[in-house]
């Protein structure tokens, strides 16, 4: 069974079929949020709530190919509805324990994160589409309403800044 | 083609989105020049960090443990498993085999468990840090294995029961049910017979068992073990899980009941 067929089944009401998508988008959302919030427990709203509004909606998705970007865009709204509230977009520190996910993976990935969410919005909203969702640019430039030429160039820039944040991993920057 | 249009085209080169004839060009350029070839090197490493960042963070326990009773495996709810092994598979475990409610399937809010996550964080905390996980060779494979100092299940028997998981998952991903059968209790091969196609993975793609638990024994003489997978197909990019319940009949070891997260 692949995913087409889960969304498939998801649309018509199964709801195992929908938690098994959970599942398999649940970590890659959260990553996501995390690195356009910067703040670990709003990004475990946002996901909480895109799901819902997902689940709530996915009756009416027509085309289940699209369901990676749709879900992408429904959580990427989420985020932005709350980051328009703040007065700031300000780099806040970790919040206090407990979390609300836990980070399984090597430690030095936890730098990587912090240099991801020390990128500006417009660079930190194109690393997390791309290789956290997995997105081609086309559909990039849709769920963020750009040219794809600009996704492609921010995307470049953002790499570049990461490199030279973590230092040990420098990236020649491209120039535009 | 100068350098500068190579470098532009780095990223979806790496990404793989790149059309065949411009990245062709790119392989050949690479091979050609030094400061490219060291500037791919550095993409390269930087988007499969990247890649595995983003699949990194699980959500932590949050899911309301059911009181329905459970569809096809009323074991499941008595898995022994320590609170901090629970806690490394909550992403995927428990919450998602076998409960009706989609409710209850959904990540609860948050804000809701944060008074009770806070009395047990302390000890949770605790328990993450005295886990270790071991890499293992099973079934000529080094598989890392999250270690339950608790378990009472003598190395042979755990070492027999990880075995037969693993080759039970390699019959599935090569479509063998006939093998399937023959490593099945009676329980098994009737659910196999009715849903056969709830065991068959991707035909042909390859498989890589993420990690395994310890093998927990409950009361009724059953051996639990939870495996993490991944395969080449494009569904699963990201780990899912299979969890086994396995049994010594007559001297050999039989799966009992397979679940993947239904
Ligand atoms: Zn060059």
């Amino acid at each position: 069974m692949d995913e087409i067929e889960l969304v498939e089944r998801a649309r018509n009401g199964d709801e195992r079929s929908f938690a098994l998508l959970v599942r398999l988008h649940e970590r890659s959302l959260f990553a996501t949020a995390y690195a356009i919030m910067r703040s670990e427990w709003d990004a475990a709203d946002a996901v909480q709530d895109a799901l819902a509004e997902a689940y709530a909606k996915i009756g009416a998705l027509r085309n289940a190919v699209a369901f990676k970007a749709w879900l992408t865009r429904i959580l990427v709204n989420r985020c932005y509805a709350v980051l328009r509230k703040r007065k700031h977009d300000v780099l806040t520190a970790d919040p206090p324990e407990p979390e609300a996910y836990t980070h399984l993976g090597r430690e030095e990935g936890l730098d990587l994160m912090r240099a991801v969410r020390s990128l500006d919005l417009e660079h930190r909203e194109v690393i997390a589409l791309r290789y956290f969702r997995d997105m081609k640019l086309t559909e990039i430039a849709e769920v963020l309403d750009c040219p794809l030429g600009t996704v492609k160039s921010r995307i470049n820039r953002a790499l570049g800044r990461l490199g030279s944040a973590l230092g040990s991993n420098p990236f020649v920057e491209v120039a535009e | 083609m100068n350098c500068e249009e190579i470098r532009d085209d780095l990223e979806a080169y790496v990404f793989g989105d790149l059309g065949a004839d411009r990245a062709r060009v790119v392989a050949d350029h690479l091979e050609s020049c030094p400061t490219c070839g060291a500037a791919y090197e550095r993409t390269r490493s930087l988007i499969g960090d990247l890649k595995e960042l983003g699949e990194s963070f699980a959500p932590l326990e949050r899911y309301e443990v059911p009181s329905a009773a459970p569809r096809r495996s009323p074991a499941l709810w008595g898995w022994r498993l320590t609170a901090a092994v629970a806690l490394i598979f909550a992403g995927l475990s428990v919450a998602a085999l076998a409960v009706p409610a989609i409710a209850q399937q959904l990540p609860v809010p948050v804000a809701r468990k944060l008074d009770r996550l806070e009395s047990e964080n302390e000890r949770l905390a605790s328990e993450v840090a005295s886990l270790t996980i071991e890499l293992r060779s099973i079934g000529g494979e080094e598989v890392p294995v999250v270690q339950d100092p608790e378990t009472d299940v003598p190395a042979d028997e755990a070492l027999a029961v990880q075995n037969l998981a693993m080759s039970f998952v390699r019959a599935q991903y090569a479509g063998d049910l006939e093998a399937l059968r023959d490593m099945g209790t009676e329980r098994l091969r009737a659910d196999l017979a009715a849903h056969p196609d709830d065991y068959l993975r991707a035909q042909g793609a390859e498989v890589v068992f993420a990690q395994m638990t310890d093998v927990a024994l409950t009361e009724d003489g059953t051996y639990l073990l939870f495996v993490r997978l991944m395969d080449s197909a494009e569904w699963s990019e990201s780990q899912y899980q299979e969890n086994f319940e396995i049994r010594r009949v007559d001297g050999r070891w039989l799966v009992d009941f397979m679940g993947m997260d239904a």
